[in-house]
């Protein structure tokens, strides 16, 4: 508060700019970050306080308030045993898809964007608009051409045929392009080159410690994408044992609008969702600045 | 191309500076590290041929085909498209959904994003977190949850204005007709926080002298946020309109998992319909015809919006040539 500048004190210009103004606006102001802030929040704490559910308080308790008696022990049970314990395979297909994917989409992004950035050659500039273009292509309108193509080739209902397209990571290849010029100095590596290091022991030891990290921001948006995709290894699986834990919850929901299904799966489907948010929202406080990151990257380049 | 005119205007053609010199040998050296640099990009190259390029050349040519025969069939399958009104209508959906939805998500971004960069704001960074945690949760698990509270049967504050009298039966938000306004309601609350953090972001970057000599001459924070942070973001803008309006185009996962919690339909949303017509139906062709057109329509609808705001955005846009 002692920021203010002396000349703004000395010419109040409306009565409301006052100290109590100021006041009267921080409040109001705050108030209406709070009801956004509620907006947020409100699914996400729904969510923990209906996992504590079994089927029959769902219906019959208050929507926002626990349940007298906690039914979270028997709903883990169930979500683990459930159709011969599928769960837990979904749980572990979605890390194995997060860290395959996110690890070498990063390396081969990085190994691209950097030998963009600090190497010329011919079709350096058709590659960087082959690059640049794809960015305007959704990853969505792809999936049913990848399909297409997976289906003739019999990549279709492979783990493969899930992480090799997520491979593809032409924003990774801009933003490392951009990052290695920015932060490769030219000097360095033509230094390593003097003293006889091949290129690639250039970039694995010269380079690769001063992009990481850039490599983190990738991996960390990478693994996000991929946790999250739904679209993709909805189309290309088929067996259950190889869906990640999107595609599995969907087919348990889609089950709960089906006559004649023997069990509502309710309990199990929303401790199953809490559970597939729960490790990204509690790492988010100390990944947001990492992830921010990269994604105000595009945007704000050019201000 | 439209994105990287807006996001990003200087840095992509600003090659390392490298001295020539004359000698033969060091010639030969600068062209084996030319060689070198295109090997680094070979594996991203190669994964980009065979999954990018590839699909969609095979789905060119495959919504060439024929359903029935799969002979060379010319544009029939495009002319189904054309003349199929379902598909018109998911598409007239989307764009009154992006009329609607984008505006709300950006003028609540825009207005969230210019409070926690105004002084009158308490807890910036916790504010900031809150609104940008949807991010880390996947849109399907978002449509289970809204779903769910939007179901009359298990949301006893639905099942409220019926028993106060208010509405004659309980209200239904997934019924047909309210569903679109219920994914609308799912997609704020997934993108807004993402779009403030980009727009938050952008506003740390005006420069501080410019707030300071606004405030020396008696601008009140409500007009510098108007009349000096807003106009120095509006490129910012831009880029997360379009972004919008292509994720709108491609809507797929919310009306997927609604449609499972409550039968709002199976070609709600075109991408919802493409998915259908490849799977449930298995005509691929179409299904192929279906996705060009709608890549098109994407192509064409995000062209339209940035040539419309262009001049608005870029005075000098028009004597500015390839440089």
């Amino acid at each position: 508060m002692s920021a203010i500048p002396a000349g703004r004190r000395s010419r109040p210009r409306t009565p409301g700019s006052g100290q109590l103004g100021r006041k009267v606006k921080t409040t109001v102001g705050t108030a209406a970050l709070v009801v956004a802030a509620a907006y947020v929040i409100a699914p996400i704490y729904w969510l923990v306080v209906a996992s504590s559910k079994s089927t029959s308080q769902l219906f019959a308790t208050s929507t926002f308030l626990p349940p007298v008696h906690l039914s979270w022990g028997a709903n883990f049970r169930s979500l683990f045993s459930f159709g011969s314990g599928e769960f837990k395979y979904w749980l572990a297909n979605s890390f194995v898809y997060a860290i395959v994917t996110a690890s070498l989409a990063t390396a081969v992004s990085t190994l691209c964007g950097y030998g963009l950035a600090k190497y010329r050659f011919r079709f350096r500039k058709t590659i960087f608009g082959l690059v640049v273009g794809s960015l305007m292509v959704p990853a969505t309108a792809l999936v049913v051409p990848l399909f297409l193509l997976e289906h003739d080739v019999g990549l279709i209902n492979s783990y493969q045929g899930v992480i090799l397209p997520m491979l593809v990571y032409p924003f990774g290849v801009y933003f490392m392009s951009i990052f290695a010029a920015d932060a490769v100095p030219d000097s360095l590596v033509d230094a390593s080159r003097i003293d006889g290091a091949s290129e690639l022991r250039i970039f694995w030891q010269i380079a690769r410690p001063i992009l990481m990290p850039g490599m983190v921001t990738l991996l960390l948006i990478s693994f996000i994408g991929t946790w999250n995709n739904y679209f993709l290894p909805l189309v290309l699986l088929g067996d259950t044992t190889k869906f990640p834990l999107t595609v599995g919850l969907s087919t348990w929901a889609s089950d709960l609008n089906q006559a004649g299904v023997s069990q509502p799966l309710y309990p199990e489907v929303l401790l199953g969702s809490l559970i597939s948010v729960l490790p990204m929202l509690v790492l988010f406080p100390f990944l947001q600045k990492y992830v921010a990151r990269g994604l105000t990257f595009g945007a704000i380049a050019g201000e | 191309m439209a994105v990287h005119d807006v996001g990003h205007a200087t840095s992509v053609d600003a090659p390392p500076e490298r001295k020539r010199r004359p000698s033969r040998a060091s010639e030969r050296a600068v062209e084996a590290r030319g060689r070198a640099g295109l090997g680094m990009t070979a594996p991203f190259l190669l994964l980009f041929a065979g999954f990018f390029v590839a699909p969609i050349i095979y789905s060119i040519v495959l919504s060439l085909r024929s359903p029935a025969t799969g002979a060379y069939a010319g544009l029939l399958n495009y002319r189904t498209v054309l003349s199929d009104g379902a598909f018109w209508s998911g598409v007239q959906r989307m764009a009154y959904f992006g009329v609607v939805q984008v505006s709300i998500m950006i003028g609540l971004a825009i207005v969230l994003a210019l409070f926690l960069d105004s002084p009158y704001c308490r807890g910036r960074k916790f504010f900031a977190l809150v609104y940008f945690l949807p991010y880390a949760v996947p849109g399907v698990i978002a449509a289970i949850m809204w779903g769910f509270l939007l179901e009359p049967d298990l949301d006893s504050a639905l099942r409220l204005p019926h028993l106060l009298g208010i509405t004659g039966s309980t209200l239904n938000p997934l019924d047909f007709r309210l569903a679109l306004y219920a994914i609308m309601l799912i997609v704020t609350w997934e993108f807004t926080g993402y779009n403030m953090t980009i727009l938050l972001t952008s506003l740390t970057n005006v420069p501080r002298q410019v707030l300071e000599a606004a405030k020396i001459d008696g601008c009140s924070e409500l007009s510098i946020a108007a009349r000096i942070k807003l106009p120095l973001i509006r490129r910012t803008v831009v880029f997360i309109v379009i972004l919008s309006i292509i994720g709108t185009l491609q809507l797929f996962n919310e009306p997927m998992i609604l449609n499972d919690i409550a039968n709002i339909g199976s070609s709600y949303t075109p991408n919802q319909m493409i998915y259908n017509t490849a799977f449930s139906f298995g005509n691929e062709q179409l299904a192929a015809a279906q996705s060009v057109v709608l890549a098109v329509i994407t192509v064409v609808a995000t062209v339209a919006f940035y040539t419309i705001v262009r001049r608005r955005i870029d005075p000098f846009a028009t004597s500015q040539g390839g440089a």
